[in-house]
Order: C-alpha cells, then structure tokens, then sequence
C-alpha cells in the first residue's frame, strides 16, 4: 500500500536532512511501522549511492590547447587601453585633458556616490545593494549608462553598456547585444570621456592611429 | 576566493592569455565532467567545454571576483550544454527519448592491448549504465542531478549556476532522484 502525499514528502526531506529533530523523531517511528516509506527510502539512498559512485573524468589533453588557438587577437580598443596605462600622459589631444579632468575628479572622489542611470526601458534601483536590475522580461531598447554602482541583467540590453565605478553580473552572455564597458580606473575614466567628447566633436579614428602609431615608436 | 585563482583572473583581466591556460587547467576537468556528463557524448562534451572556456574568456570582464569563479563558469558551461540538447531533440519528452548512447563506449578511451581485469570491466559497464539513466533524465532535472552529485555543489551555488531559486532546484532534485529511483528499481 502507498502511503500518504506527507509521508512521501518527509522522506526527501529526511534524506537531505531537513526535518526538525522533532519531525525526524517522528517520521523515524513510522518509517519503522510502514514498509512501503522504508522500501521507498531504501531505494533512494541506493539511487544517490549508485549516482555517486561515477569516478570523475578527464578531460581530453588536446582540450587547452585547441581554445588557446582560438583565443581572440587583442582588439584595436584593447591595445589603446595598454597604451593609455603604459603613457597615461602622453596623450596626442592634451588639450582636452584638463576639460575632463574636472569631472572625473568629481566622479572620483565620491563627493557624487548616488547611482546614476541613464537609458530607456524599465529597471529597477536597489539603493541598498547599490544595484541596478534589468528584470527578467524587461528589456533596454538603447545605450545604457551606470555611474556608481553595479548592474544586474536578467532581462536583454539591446545596446552597449558602460559601468562606471561599478561591475555588472549577467545571466548569460546572449543578453547584451551591444558592448559591455567597465569604468573603474582614473584613466579609463578619462579616455571613456575623451572619446565620448571626440565622438561628438571629431573623428575619433585620426586620434586612435595617431596613438597607435606612437606605440610603433 | 582562493587566492592563486584570483591571481590568475587578475592577470586574465588584463589581458595575459598564459594566465588564461594556466586557469584552464585548474577547472578543465570539472567543465568537461559536466558536460560530458549533461550530452554523454566525448565529441560534443569537448566541443561545449572548449566554447565554455572561449566564452568565458571574452567575457572574463563581466566576471564579479566577488562571486566564486567555478559558479560562473559552470553556469556558462551548463547553458550551453542545456542549449545543445534543446537544439537536438526540439521535442523532448522522458518517454520518447531513446537512449543517448552512442559514442559512450568507456572501451574506446582505453588502447585494445590492455588486458582489462574482471573487476574493471564490471566497473566499467556498470559506468556504462549510469550514464545511460542519467541521460534518460529530462535536462533540467539532469543537470540538477549532475551538479549536486557529480560536482557535490551546496544547493545556493547549483541555484546560482541554474539560474533558479533554491526552491525549485530542490524540486528538481527531488524529482530527478524519483525518476532515476523508479528507473534503478525496474532495471
Ligand atoms: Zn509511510
């Protein structure tokens, strides 16, 4: 005879020892009067043992090798970022340094720690964790900024992302379809709004070779 | 977070691709068990594992060293092998799925000279057997299974790597083990 839904229950819970010292003392009793319950945690226990048992397996030797071959070339963007950490001053338009430097420094120096967001769609502020959230479901349809603080994303960002002092958690990669830039270095700071000036001002292309060939040198 | 791990990330993070080979080796084994073990299949197992590590290369950025690094990489890993099966068997059913077996010949991964002793060859067939059972499972219970008793995860970080609340990773749990109990039983 099967016993009862509860009973059932109470076997997964005693098995992943979740049963209050009460409860276990309890369903200890009636395991020892029905057979069907002791059967039923008999062949669990076997269950977990024979999936246990598995041994672990290697990986093929070839394995390492084959995704060091396919790893990317740097980027174009990637070097220019070594280049700004290895010359933070030489930089080709120093005269737009000093028009930066002021609001970076305002970043920077936490005289401006609330969280700042900025693009279309439905997203929520979690103040107390200093979190943004995209939903599940919710979806940006453009560019999204973050100042101060960090993102979570479990809905879909159409755009690129730019974390400003922050870092973002994804749930899968597919979710972003645009860029994901992470800000969190003085200098970083400072080219992120130098190219955001130029990208509105000039070309940005002529000054990203113009340093590329100072790397030559 | 051990601190040779973050070490190496550190350096992944900058760019250095010798740290990245270094990191491989530290969790290649464990990536590869999952999904060997999610597609019982060595080709596709190797195939997903390799893209496990490319993806998580170029997205190492995306990479919180706050969370614990293996939960987002099998987190990686298990999407994709959870999108592999999707991809192969549109219409997935516990009862009409035939026995993904193909290709799971322990046999092969060991040279025809070598004389197995008798002890071994059950062990084998008897590893054989599991992951037959094992990939009876749905995938979702599957990979549930998988992460709680091949890689012995606390359910926080199996709910991490799913995605899922603690909740219904214990279902899952729950109703992965019923269905491999009923399957152990008749068999
Ligand atoms: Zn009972």
């Amino acid at each position: 005879m099967a016993c009862s839904k509860e009973n059932k229950a109470f076997i997964h819970k005693y098995l992943d020892e979740e049963l209050t010292l009460l409860e276990k003392k309890q369903f200890e009793n009636h395991i020892l009067t029905c057979g069907d319950c002791y059967e039923h945690l008999r062949e669990l226990r076997k269950t977990v043992a024979i999936i246990q048992s598995t041994s672990h397996i290697e990986a093929p030797s070839s394995l390492t090798a084959n995704v060091m071959k396919q790893l990317p070339k740097q980027s174009k963007s990637n070097k220019w970022k070594f280049w700004m950490k290895k010359h933070p001053f030489m930089i080709t338009a120093a005269t737009f340094f000093f028009v930066f430097i002021v609001s970076v420094a305002s970043a920077l120096s936490g005289e401006n720690e609330e969280i700042v967001v900025q693009g279309d769609g439905q997203f929520i502020v979690d103040k107390e964790r200093n979190v943004v959230v995209i939903p599940e479901g919710e979806s940006i349809s453009g560019d999204l900024l973050i100042r101060n603080g960090n993102i979570e994303i479990s809905g879909e960002v159409l755009g690129d992302i730019t974390v400003i002092n922050g870092e973002h958690v994804m749930a899968s990669t597919d979710q972003v379809s645009g860029d994901i830039n992470e800000i969190n270095q003085t200098m970083e700071l400072i080219w992120y709004e130098m190219k955001s000036f130029f990208s509105d001002v000039v070309d940005l292309s002529d000054n990203e070779s113009n340093a590329e060939n100072q790397k030559e040198d | 977070m051990d601190i040779i791990v973050r070490k190496i990330i550190l350096e992944v993070k900058k760019g250095n691709q010798q740290a990245f080979a270094e990191l491989m080796d530290l969790y290649k084994d464990k990536v590869y068990h999952i999904a060997y073990r999610m597609l019982g299949n060595v080709h596709e197992a190797q195939d997903v594992s390799q893209e496990a590590f490319l993806r998580a290369y170029t997205n190492i950025d995306s990479y919180d060293m706050n969370r614990k690094f293996s939960t987002w990489l099998f987190r990686i890993a298990t999407n994709l092998a959870i999108d592999r099966i999707r991809k192969k068997k549109p219409d997935f059913h516990l009862e009409d799925q035939v026995a993904g077996t193909e290709d799971l010949t322990y046999y092969t991964q060991i040279s025809a000279d070598e004389e197995l002793p008798e002890d071994q060859v059950v062990q084998l067939e008897m590893q054989e057997w599991i992951q037959q059972e094992v990939m009876q499972l749905p995938p979702k219970y599957r990979s549930a299974i998988i992460l709680k008793y091949l890689q012995d995860l606390s359910l926080k970080e199996i709910s991490e790597i799913l995605n899922l609340p603690v909740a219904t990773v214990k279902t899952r749990i729950h109703r992965g083990r019923e269905a491999l109990r009923k399957r152990l039983r008749n068999s």
